[in-house]
């Protein structure tokens, strides 16, 4: 046992004599032979996807005998430092679920492995889902749900009003829902995950969070993007001092007029607000910017960590998660979106407009960057982002400032 | 007489704010989800329901859950007692080389911040192959630092006479410690034991982390399924925190009276 | 035992010392468990932890921690550069100088009425209901505080409004965000102070009164000169134990502010906390030396006010 201390202590010691390896290429997937697979496959799932796979995953082992699927639900809390854990103790599951803005940093680690090309058809994908698990030129795990964002607005109180079609129009759209009674105007979240919030905004204006390796956080269209944003809030159609955790009930009880979120608000919407609240409520897609109406992709992959012995059938499972038959049923059960294209053809998807109006909006829409340090600068941005919200800052200096603290981060690369 | 009523009134004053919300937490217990999501909120349940406590044990394994967090916490609170009264005998009778060196060691193990030391502690017991063991959830915490602390403080103030007194006699340490200092400590042990038991109970990452089936998860750790980015089920967790509240309260009452005899009424006098 | 007699008999007005016993290594069995624990699971870590401070350890690099640049001292210069971090650590400053007192003042008067002679079944009724607080989880106590402080509905600007005051929106205002938590927390943590303090008064002898009342002493009084020197030991342990466990308050911004807005609960701890969670681990390594240099040298300190007094 002592051991093992006296190992970490050289760790401590020993890193002044180490260095960091030159990176070597992009990985080479190993192949993949489904035909006899079996074993068991361990698979660790977030929240309600973690609860609900277990019995989701029988109608595989029953297609599938041979093989037995053991899914452990983990809360989203622990999720991160329980799996960065696993993958430093060599104790990972064969499978997980990672959030898809984890991906460049857990492909990072070399835990996890790349997707072989003649079993998974990339074209399948939304092109902005799969791009969540290119990391350095190489493919790793499978896109397994996607989320992306749209904008929700209270039908009853835009009136005759139509859903807003440009930037230019929201301004006027959230004013007539103010003076319909509308108090607090739209939602816009400025604190934990408003990067979320601002993501589309950039791509709208033409930018993007970095290029050729480099964070490009203070850029014209970054200042646009922000300047567009905290108009809102400037005008008061955005208000910042509700406590965390007043919306959605603000959105339900007519205050808040509009916000921006992703697909899980229509089933929540219905249940906070009760029957015939499905009425009061729709769907439209982003209000175009300058450069378009792009959105923000968010979701969750499915990995295969490496040296596992069961890595066949652990590719197996993850081929049959991507079905797009296996998908749609996938959203009936958990509402989580279809990352297979195909899969929106289904009648479970086709049947709610406003969900089509997601299946539309993943056609245009855009991962967050899968660098390593992407959760880190995130949280830089959200600092900045706040600060910004509550006045403190104007536009300018808070890209500067992102940009500062993005460039001492780091890519991570 | 005056001043009774006055201490009675306050007492009873304090009480009312101090439980407020978790009289709060209880009623919310039984509102269904979009009551308790409810803005502006209310204090009493417009519609009484016990869905929250269903969904509980029908979506979870309570049962498990519960025996998990009972046996690590028995097994947490059996070591320390004996083991911290052990060390705190050492540190406030025994005299030996280092013996200040080692207790600033005690305290730096207070004072480290959990969180650091996490990922390198999981190394180490996937190493020694516990991960998803009880034994890889208690072993670092066999004998924490705030109990040795503890027990040292009371023993000092067990009279030098009476160990002497058995040295005298030829007593070896062991008798000495076993038959006459350990007795002796019963309302500390009492509050050392409820301490850690709390601690244990209520512990969240180290069993999250070192947990990797759901059968050995412990009850916060089950918990945390419900506690979602997107759609944190209130009704879930509230319920929950009240079945996770509900044994330590018990424990607390029982354990009370232990309190209550202090230490004169140990012998020591 | 062998070495007896060695003190002659006649300094008996002296603190009676204790015989060494023949074997001090019986000592080192009594201490073997802690060090034990101790060398395997803690010093280790502890020093990897003070290790990748100095270097630019990611999360990425947990499969291979050899495999790092070392940068000396360039996340220990970031820290002090890093407005949110200085921010955090005066943060902290703010919430022990004030959230201490506050709780061990809170927890001294508790006991103390407690042990005013209270009969025994409502004494006891009373100090489950005060350590209530103590016991439960956050997750579930946040929600009802959220309610208790809710700027419209909330039962403490009603009650405000009745006086006329039109109070803020207290978890969302700068100004009243940080006093918010400090007040949780005491609410939250005075029942083990008032657990600790009320062992420690019934140990009190009842002749210290006893001489105390023929010496003509008041209430006041007594408290002084008899219960407070004679809490000593345990004033000392609450209030070691208590700065150790404020100097890392976490928990309670995390689940009611995630340390906003605009960074005004934000902790030491949790921005440690934050940076781990966001892979930077030789960053993180630095903050949390220097939270634990800190807590160490005001522990050492307290231990040190704590004698001489």
């Amino acid at each position: 046992m002592k051991k093992y201390a006296i190992g970490l202590l050289a760790v401590a010691l020993a890193a002044t004599a180490c260095g960091r390896d030159s990176g070597g290429g992009a990985e080479e997937a190993q192949a993949v032979d489904t035909a006899k697979a079996s074993g068991t496959v361990t698979v660790w799932a977030m929240g309600t996807e973690g609860e609900k796979l277990d019995a989701f995953a029988q109608k595989f082992e029953q297609a599938n005998p041979g093989i037995t699927v053991n899914v452990t639900a983990l809360g989203w809390d622990v999720a991160h430092d329980k799996i960065t854990a696993a993958i430093a103790g060599n104790a990972t599951p064969d499978v997980s679920m990672i959030g898809n803005t984890w991906m460049g940093e857990m492909v990072k680690t070399g835990a996890i492995e790349a997707t072989p090309a003649a079993l998974v058809d990339q074209n399948a994908f939304f092109p902005g889902a799969w791009g969540t698990g290119v990391i350095e030129g190489a493919a790793y795990g499978i896109p397994w749900y996607v989320e992306t964002r749209a904008f929700y607005y209270r039908t009853d109180l835009a009136k005759d009003a139509k859903a807003p079609a440009t930037w230019d129009e929201v301004t006027g759209f959230v004013k007539t829902l103010k003076d319909n009674g509308a108090e607090l105007g739209v939602e816009q979240n400025f604190r934990t995950g408003s990067w979320q919030e601002v993501a589309p905004l950039l791509y709208q204006a033409g930018g993007d969070f970095q290029a050729d390796g480099k964070w490009t956080l203070d850029t014209p269209e970054m200042t646009q993007a922000l300047e567009h944003w905290g108009s809102f809030f400037k005008d008061e159609l955005a208000v910042t001092n509700q406590p965390t955790g007043a919306f959605p009930q603000t959105f339900v009880s007519g205050r808040v007029g509009a916000f921006y979120s992703g697909p899980w608000m229509i089933t929540s919407m219905e249940q906070e607000g009760g029957d015939g609240f499905k009425d009061k409520f729709t769907v439209a897609p982003y209000p175009k910017g300058p450069a378009g109406g792009t959105s923000l992709v968010g979701g969750s992959n499915m990995v295969v960590f490496k040296d596992k012995p069961n890595r066949d059938a652990a590719w197996k499972f993850l081929t049959w998660l991507t079905d797009p038959k296996v998908q749609a049923e996938w959203y009936t059960t958990a509402s989580a979106l279809p990352s297979v294209e195909a899969a929106w053809q289904e009648p479970a998807l086709t049947a709610d407009e406003r969900v089509q109006v997601f299946g539309e909006q993943l056609k245009d829409a855009k991962s967050a960057p899968p660098v390593p340090t992407w959760e880190q600068v995130a949280r830089v941005m959200e600092v900045e982002l706040e600060k910004y919200a509550l006045g403190k800052q104007d536009a300018a200096t808070t890209a500067k400032r992102m940009q500062e603290q993005a460039d001492q981060i780091g890519t991570g690369a | 007489m005056k001043r009774r009523v006055s201490t009675y009134v306050l007492l009873t004053a304090g009480l009312l704010v101090v439980i407020f919300p978790f009289a709060w937490t209880m009623l919310a217990s039984f509102k269904p989800e979009s009551e308790i999501r409810q803005n502006p909120p209310a204090l009493l349940p417009a519609d009484w329901t016990t869905s929250n406590y269903s969904g509980l044990f029908e979506r979870m394994n309570m049962g498990t859950a519960f025996l998990n967090s009972a046996i690590i916490a028995i097994a947490l609170v059996v070591a320390n007692l004996l083991l911290c009264s052990m060390v705190g005998y050492a540190f406030a009778k025994l005299r030996f080389r280092f013996r200040n060196t080692l207790f600033g060691l005690v305290m730096v193990q207070m004072m480290v911040p959990a969180i650091v030391v996490m990922v390198p502690q999981f190394v180490l017991i996937a190493k020694m192959g516990l991960v998803n063991t009880f034994l890889g959830i208690v072993l670092p915490f066999v004998v924490a630092p705030l109990g040795i602390f503890m027990m040292r403080q009371f023993i000092s103030d067990i009279p030098d006479e009476l160990i002497q007194a058995a040295r005298v006699d030829g007593a070896k340490e062991f008798r000495i410690f076993f038959s006459i200092v350990l007795p002796l400590c019963r309302p500390a042990l009492a509050t050392l034991g409820l301490i850690t038991f709390m601690t244990s109970w209520n512990n969240f990452l180290w069993p999250a982390v070192v947990a990797q089936s759901e059968d050995m998860y412990t009850l916060p750790v089950a918990l945390a399924i419900f506690s979602n980015a997107q759609a944190t089920q209130y009704g879930l967790l509230i319920a929950g925190a009240v079945v996770v509240v509900a044994p330590i309260l018990l424990l607390f009452l029982f354990l009370q009276r232990y309190f209550v005899q202090g230490i004169a009424s140990t012998g020591l006098k | 035992m062998a070495t007896t007699l060695e003190r002659p008999a006649l300094k008996q007005a002296a603190k009676p010392r204790l015989r060494k016993p023949r074997n001090s290594w019986v000592a080192w069995i009594f201490v073997l468990p802690f060090l034990v624990v101790f060398v395997v699971f803690w010093a280790g870590p502890l020093l990897a932890g003070l290790g990748m401070s100095f270097t630019d350890m990611r999360s990425t690099d947990v499969r291979d921690p050899l495999a790092v640049d070392v940068v000396g001292l360039e996340n220990y210069l970031r820290l002090f550069n890093d407005e949110l971090m200085r921010k955090a650590a005066f943060n902290t400053l703010i919430f022990v100088v004030t959230a201490l007192p506050l709780t061990i003042a809170l927890g001294l008067a508790a006991a103390v009425a407690l042990n005013s002679g209270i009969a025994r079944l409502p004494a006891a009724f009373f100090r489950l209901g005060y350590y209530t607080p103590y016991i439960t989880s956050i997750i579930g106590i946040a929600v009802a505080w959220r309610f208790l402080l809710d700027p419209d509905a909330g039962p403490i600007n009603q009650v405000l409004g009745w006086v006329g005051i039109d109070g803020p929106a207290w978890l969302s205002d700068e100004n009243t965000a940080l006093p918010v938590i400090i007040v949780m927390t005491a609410w939250r943590s005075f029942g083990f102070d008032m657990v600790v303090l009320l062992a420690a008064l019934q140990g009190i002898p009842k002749e210290l009164y006893e001489a105390a009342d023929i010496d003509g002493a008041g209430r006041w009084q007594r408290f002084r000169s008899v219960t407070v020197p004679m809490l000593r030991p345990a004033l000392l342990f609450c209030t070691v134990y208590s700065s150790i466990g404020f100097a890392q308050f976490m928990e309670e911004p995390l689940v009611m502010t995630k340390g906003g807005p605009a960074g005004a609960t934000t902790s030491a701890s949790l921005a440690i906390y934050n940076q781990f969670g966001a892979g930077a681990y030789g960053y993180a390594g630095a903050a949390a030396t220097v939270l634990f240099t800190v807590i160490v040298a005001l522990a050492l300190l307290q231990f040190r006010i704590g004698r001489r007094s």
